[in-house]
């Protein structure tokens, strides 16, 4: 008889690490065939249906880039942090706060021509947003505050600090209706139509060269270096001579105004209006896109674009019938087994030799 | 005793375990026997196939193949858990405590004989009760965080003996402690080994293995070598045995005189350094660093050689006193300036200090370069040339993993010591500051890392040795400066050196007649 | 029987319609309050039922026992009266741009006529503006297009109603009020409320706690146990559960409820509710649509008795207190406007003049409080 135990291994590849990742995806994926079909559905024509509708309907893969985009910001903003080995729970705030920034210079600042508005919106959300974080962050680092904590309960009052705005002094007068402020007189400008992005705004474009700003300064200056290293041992950063509170401060408020400007992004390309609903949790969603990238800023942006096909997909299954309680179980199976594949990467199936004399083992 | 009787059915029997990593065969047919009343010590370089080996018998690993029979009944040892029901309880080198605890709470954390109700003070009468029973003295309420090394490893023994433990497998105990706790610890090995229980000794210190040990297996290159009686053996027969055919790189001179006029690399003018309660870890030191010299310090742990050791390298800043660098006093003193001015500093604490375990080769190797040319080029940082340096560092320290892409946690013991020192010293242009470098270093490693000291010495450049072994400072060092709670004791040639001489300036009663016992855990 | 009648019917009123239900539509409480702003637009074509495609989207879930259980009530109906169209539902859509993202789902699906059951304003309409032959009907809406229009309930001539009996069920003549966020919705529905109230009691005041969100009901059942601190022993509310209900049967005072039948949680303290009923409306859009007579435009407040209605009253409520209460509601279905001058903001400026009425329009953008009330700022 063979027998089977499993082993942890101290180090594995990227090579395997990404292979267990996927592997688990599809594995989840058809779990998650498997429920549909327990639900009477077909899962293989809702399958090519998700992919249709999410990649090749009518509106390009404008959707596709519209929701990726939030998610890669957020997951750029939590990637910072993470490689200095500190969590930003609170990008979802930031993003918040990023966007009340850009809106007020927007609704109350100067009447300038669209491109140097959006930039001094960008500057203010940037702004905001790292104030945002500059409380958590001082917190941390003078009397070592858990960055957990703080940067997620301030979510709550970023939240709660919108829905004062938008409906109290920022309402919209003119339709007088739900809790959102006026239109944005400015918008960020859209890409142009052959490039198969539908009425993708050029946000994105802010999105990719901040990822590959990020990943060319993570992997080809100084301070990237000193960065991972504050993140792996900080006493071994103290060591080497780096500042490393400097350096840790500078990769919390970084990460609060990453966060803010994917704010303004949205405020100013896709929504228009602030508004309570302008981020639908995307600072959590930023997490996990972030940690499924293993914190690389080129890795985000391609998690996060998977992100967004998995969070639209949960979108086009409701319109075929399945139900959103449902839809919304699929979606979380599908991201808990990309976490736990990664994991479960160290670990391997080791075979136990049987016993030489198993009538007197104890 | 009827040691014959024992022998004829030994307490453990390690038969032809095979054991491979990604085809590296870690342990191969290695056949292993431990009697019931003997110490019996494991000895081999780094990567020999101890810890493999001991790995298999504690449940960590299960083997290729072979097989383990305790008191004459094959055993499946497949988990931990399954190791402390056999009686066999290890005690590793870092210790597995919890340190925000009291010692009776990590004595009684997972273990099924812990009482469901089990308040503070009932679990300190039965961890007294334990202490009192091994003879292992400890302090039940005591955190662990605030006791010392030796305290914490009795704690460590304690809670495996307690589970019921007949074998006792131990680590490198002593790399941490002075020597009076080494003579504690030994006491209670003994203690142990008269009630027929058998110890298995994994050591690199082969005078200590000589004085406890009853017999000896020497591991070489994953094979058992050897297994011999400790009477009889020498260190030197010992050694060829553990180096095999490789020979010791020759013996550098110590003691030279060196001349009063060279030139003073560092010197700390009445240095005073306070910890965040106000008691002086460094009081008043005067100390010179000469060009080309080894200066040893000695001391018992703990009375100051870590913030000796930072202040030298500029990562603490002395309350009161100046430390001058090549005569210039630094007003503000920052790692980044020492090691610009060509200081390297090897400290105490490895894997805490000096290395990030998670990151690569590559990038720990290029810790202290990655700020100058080459590796960085105005702000930028080129990953070309760190990941040249890297191997050539890896090269020069001859690790026996040398993919810089590997993490640093994958080397053992022995080689991050080896990278850290080989990187330091092509820093060190000036002067090294080594902190208990040779610890956890097998003998070839220990000789490799002398000669690379002396080497740098020859070359004009200062090193302080900072080392609790006498032995070490006598040979190596040409000048021992002896701190004793935070004070320099004396400075002595050490061509002038006795070991007793150092031993009262160490115990602190060349200063003081009746030298107060500082630690109440090292009264047993 | 009183039937669905939209104020300003761009579509069912607009030709002769194919389902004999519709005929009676206009029949008896028709409200012809608000004019069509532009002029009208062309019908969108005709649609063969088995080829229809209608699509509901929802803010909250089906299963909310409140609001989004009444439109899916409605979708129900709709389904049976049209069992060879094709119908698609999602709930839970967030007011975000994932909004956009379903709405777009729905065109792409083919969908002919799209209901919206809460205002997402911009987020629907960019989608509205980019398909031209889907009737878009948002609920609480106030945008209209050549494709689009919205629909609402004439929610605060009940609570109006509702008031009348609350002036009588408290003994104290403090009333509470339990709502989501300062909108126009809570202003007219606590406005009309403290109204109703001082008909009967012009001493009665409303304290209005708001929780910033429509389904909570932990915060709801804060809010009430808030508003029973402050020794207010009638408690009004618009939000989506039973909660406050639930809170005020523990605490033995009244309590009255939004969307649906809720005695069950509560009976002895069980006023009534403001009852929805969309099923009508769903059926008669629908069959404009597929008959090719439905055109953008259309604003329709549907009015009490055709849309939305009181409960029947709870055990607790005295015969001659509900006698009062459908006194004037049968005073409503009349075609009487209770919200009527002189009527003060809680600043004590005067607002509507005496004689004048406030009409549907002005409540439905209702932004401050009336006098009595607290807890409600102008905006």
């Amino acid at each position: 008889m063979r027998t089977y135990t499993v082993q942890r291994v101290p180090s594995v590849s990227g090579r395997v690490r990404t292979g267990a990742t996927l592997l688990s995806c599809l594995a989840s994926v058809l779990a998650a065939g498997l429920l549909l079909a327990l639900l009477g559905l077909h899962p293989a024509a809702l399958g090519l249906q998700v992919l249709h509708q999410s990649l090749a309907n009518r509106y390009g893969l404008e959707d596709l880039a519209l929701l990726a985009a939030p998610l890669a910001m957020c997951g750029l903003s939590v990637s910072l942090m993470l490689r200095v080995g500190l969590w930003n729970i609170g990008a979802d705030g930031q993003f918040f706060v990023g966007a009340a920034g850009a809106a007020w210079i927007g609704l109350y600042g100067p009447s300038w021509s669209t491109l140097p508005m959006l930039a001094l919106m960008g500057a203010a959300s940037m702004t905001a947003g790292a104030a945002w974080i500059a409380v958590p962050a001082l917190a941390r680092l003078i009397l070592g505050t858990s960055e957990i904590i703080t940067t997620l309960l301030l979510n709550f009052v970023a939240r709660l600090g919108i829905d004062w705005l938008v409906t109290g002094p920022w309402r919209d007068r003119a339709s007088s209706v739900t809790a959102q402020s006026p239109r944005l007189p400015v918008a960020i400008p859209k890409l142009p139509r052959d490039w198969h992005l539908g009425g993708m705004h050029w946000g994105l474009a802010v999105v990719l060269a901040l990822a590959c700003v990020l990943a060319l300064a993570f992997r080809f200056t100084r301070w990237g270096y000193e960065l991972r290293i504050c993140g792996a041992n900080r006493n071994a950063a103290s060591y080497a001579g780096m500042a490393v509170n400097r350096r840790l401060l500078e990769a919390m408020l970084l990460a609060g105004a990453v966060a803010g400007l994917g704010g303004m992004l949205e405020l100013a390309g896709t929504v228009h209006r602030l508004q309570s609903g302008l981020s639908n949790g995307y600072g959590y969603v930023g997490i996990i896109v972030a940690v499924l990238a293993a914190s690389s800023p080129l890795g985000v942006v391609v998690t996060g674009v998977l992100m967004a096909l998995v969070l639209n997909a949960g979108t086009v299954l409701q319109t075929q019938g399945v139900p959103s309680s449902a839809a919304v179980a699929l979606v979380g199976l599908i991201l808990l087994s990309a976490a736990v594949g990664e994991r479960l990467a160290n670990y391997r199936l080791q075979r136990i030799p049987p016993a030489p004399r198993p009538g007197q083992a104890a | 005793m009827a040691r014959t009787e024992l022998l004829i059915r030994p307490l453990v029997q390690l038969s032809g375990i095979t054991k491979s990593f990604y085809g590296v065969r870690a342990n191969q047919s290695v056949d292993f026997s431990l009697a019931g009343g003997e110490i019996h010590a494991l000895l081999g370089e780094n990567g020999a196939g101890k810890s493999t080996l001991m790995n298999v018998l504690t449940g960590l690993y299960q083997p290729d193949s072979g097989c383990i029979a305790i008191e004459g009944h094959a055993r499946r040892i497949d988990s931990p858990a399954a190791a402390i029901e056999a009686g066999i309880g290890m005690v590793h080198q870092h210790f597995k405590l919890v340190s925000a605890f009291t010692v009776a709470e990590n004595i009684h954390l997972g273990w099924n004989e812990t009482p469901f109700r089990a308040p503070a003070a009932l679990l300190e009468a039965r961890t007294a009760a334990l202490s009192r029973r091994f003879g292992l003295a400890v302090r039940p309420s005591a955190r662990v965080g605030e006791i010392s090394a030796g305290e914490q490893q009795r704690v460590e023994i304690l809670r495996v003996l307690a589970r019921g433990a007949r074998i006792l497998i131990l680590d490198e105990p002593t790399a941490v402690l002075t020597p009076p706790e080494v003579a504690i610890l030994f006491a209670a090995l003994r203690a142990f080994r008269a009630q027929g229980n058998a110890v298995i000794l994994i050591s690199h210190k082969l005078g200590e293995v000589l004085e406890i040990a009853d017999r000896v297996t020497v591991m070489r290159a994953g094979r058992s070598i050897e297994t011999c009686a400790a009477q009889g053996a020498s260190r030197a027969s010992l050694a060829r045995l553990i180096m095999g055919d490789t020979s010791l790189p020759p013996m550098q001179e110590s003691g030279r005189a060196v001349a009063d006029d060279a030139a003073v690399r560092i010197e700390l003018r009445g240095v005073t350094v306070r910890d965040h309660r106000g008691i002086a870890l460094l009081d008043n030191v005067d100390l010179q660093v000469r060009a080309g010299e080894v200066l040893g310090v000695a001391g018992v742990a703990g009375n100051g050689q870590r913030a000796l050791s930072e202040i030298l390298t500029g990562n603490l800043r002395p309350d009161s006193g100046t430390v001058l660098l090549d005569g210039q006093a630094v007003a503000h003193p920052t790692p980044r300036r020492f090691a610009r001015h060509g200081i390297g500093h090897i400290p105490e604490d490895r894997l805490r200090t000096a290395l990030a375990a998670d990151l690569s080769l590559a990038e720990n190797a290029v810790l202290r370069e990655y700020d100058r040319s080459p590796v960085a080029r105005g702000p930028l940082f080129v990953p070309g040339r760190a990941r040249a340096l890297a191997v050539r560092i890896i090269d020069d320290a001859q690790l026996d993993r040398r993919d810089p892409s590997l993490p640093a946690r994958n080397l053992s013991g022995g080689n991050q010591q080896r990278l850290v020192a080989q990187r330091e010293a092509r820093i060190a242009d000036r002067v090294l500051v080594a902190a208990y470098p040779t610890r956890g270093l097998d003998i070839g490693a220990v000789a490799s890392l002398h000669a690379a000291m002396h080497r740098l010495c020859a070359r004009g450049i200062g090193v302080v040795l900072i080392s609790e072994e006498i032995e070490e400072l006598l040979d190596h060092a040409d000048r021992i400066a002896v701190l004793f709670a935070g004070r320099i004791a004396g400075i002595l040639p050490a061509s002038d050196a006795e070991s007793e001489r150092l031993g009262l300036l160490m115990s602190g009663q060349a200063l003081v007649p009746d030298a107060p016992d500082r630690d109440p855990g090292r009264a047993a | 029987m009183t039937i669905v009648t939209p104020l300003v019917g761009p579509g069912p009123n607009a030709g002769p319609t194919r389902r004999g239900l519709l005929a009676a539509a206009s029949a008896t409480t028709a409200l012809a309050l608000l004019p069509r702003r532009a002029s009208a637009a062309a019908p969108l074509g005709p649609v063969a039922e088995a080829e229809a495609v209608i699509a509901f989207g929802h803010i909250g879930p089906i299963s909310d026992g409140g609001w989004t259980a009444t439109h899916h009530h409605g979708m129900l109906a709709a389904k049976r009266a049209f069992p060879k169209a094709k119908f698609l539902e999602v709930e839970s859509i967030p007011v975000s741009a994932d909004a956009t993202r379903t709405f777009r789902q729905f065109v792409e699906n083919g969908a002919n006529l799209v209901f919206v059951t809460s205002e997402y304003g911009d987020l629907l309409s960019s989608v509205a503006d980019d398909a031209a032959d889907v009737g878009f009907l948002e609920c609480n809406g106030h945008r209209t297009s050549d494709n689009q229009g919205w629909y609402y309930i004439q929610h605060w001539r009940v609570s109006y109603i509702i008031g009348v009996a609350a002036a009588r069920m408290s003994k104290s003549g403090k009333l509470g009020f339990v709502g989501s966020f300062p909108v126009p919705a809570v202003y007219s529905c606590a406005n009309a409320f403290l109204l109703g109230a001082r008909s009967i009691r012009p001493d009665a005041t409303a304290q209005v706690i708001l929780i910033n969100s429509w389904f909570d009901p932990q915060a709801a059942s804060q809010a009430a146990n808030a508003l029973i601190q402050n020794g207010i022993d009638m408690i009004y509310t618009n939000l989506d559960d039973a909660s406050c209900l639930q809170v005020a049967a523990k605490a033995g005072i009244k309590c009255a409820t939004w969307n649906t039948d809720m005695r069950a949680s509560g009976p002895e303290a069980y006023v009534t509710s403001l009852l929805l009923d969309w099923d009508r409306f769903y059926v008669a859009q629908i069959a404009a649509r597929l008959s090719g007579s439905w055109s953008g435009g259309g604003r329709t407040i549907l009015p009490v008795g055709g849309g939305v209605d009181r409960d029947a009253w709870g055990a607790s409520v005295p015969a001659e207190t509900a006698a009062l209460a459908d006194a004037v509601r049968r005073r409503i279905l009349g075609g009487w406007n209770p919200i009527q001058g002189e009527i003060k903001d809680a600043d004590g400026k005067v607002r509507v003049a005496k004689g004048a009425a406030m009409d549907e329009m002005a409540c439905y953008g209702w932004n401050w409080p009336v006098e009595g009330v607290s807890g409600l700022r102008s905006a």
